[in-house]
């Protein structure tokens, strides 16, 4: 199955996440789940990207929190609205929110 | 082109999650697709007409009547609104009032769907 997770929350969802796990799978952090895209707590990046699976961040929710490109990690792509729409379609079959 | 139904829990303010919808619908109209939105729990209140627009306070009403005159078929619980004190003079035209099969029937027959939690 391809299956796509909409993390919408940086702390409360990873537990989760961590146990899901598909044939295909994609996370894309839209709202405060974009800082699992930027953070670094202690130096090291969230657990979130050593997942086997493609990681996606919303821009305009980057934009909103004043964050830039620069801070986003390099395995995480930044889309807008009409590539998460084109993911949902031609990439992934089930979709998930957290 | 594929049909996206939109089901949405989330409040109107606060969590973010009723704008992502919006615009998530938006986009996905924008790219020829068909779209519909079910509105139950605190979501229902996004069809209420007379919304003031306030300055950085999240306003859903023109994206609900662009979203309705660009063909979107948008529906409201009609139980959680009557819960909520909201009747069905008060809302948007053109935004339908029925039960949970309405979603059930358009969950059947898309091609996606994304559910979006409430609080």
């Amino acid at each position: 199955m391809k299956l796509c997770i909409f993390v919408n929350d940086f702390k409360t969802v990873t537990d989760t996440v961590e146990r899901l796990s598909a044939e295909k799978l994609g996370l894309i952090f839209i709202q405060n789940g974009v800082f699992h895209a930027t953070i670094k707590e202690n130096g090291k990046s969230s657990h979130l990207l050593e997942k086997p699976a493609s990681f996606y961040v919303l821009a305009e929710d980057l934009a909103t929190r004043g964050l830039t490109d620069a801070d986003v990690d390099k395995r995480v792509k930044i889309v807008n609205y009409g590539d998460v729409v084109d993911l949902i379609f031609n990439e992934y079959e089930k979709i998930i929110w957290l | 082109m594929g049909t996206l139904t939109i089901g949405c829990f989330a409040s109107l303010v606060g969590s973010k999650s009723l704008d992502f919808s919006l615009k998530l619908a938006k986009a996905a109209l924008d790219k020829g697709h068909k779209v519909n939105i079910w509105l139950s729990s605190n979501a229902t209140i996004m069809a209420k007409a007379n919304q003031k627009h306030l300055k950085d306070y999240s306003h859903s009403e023109k994206y609900v009547r662009e979203l309705l005159e660009r063909g979107v078929e948008i529906c409201e619980c009609e139980a959680c609104a009557l819960a909520r004190g909201i009747q069905k003079a008060e809302t948007v035209e053109g935004v339908e009032w029925s039960a949970m099969h309405w979603y059930l029937a358009k969950i059947y027959n898309s091609d996606r769907v994304v559910h979006i939690g409430g609080e």
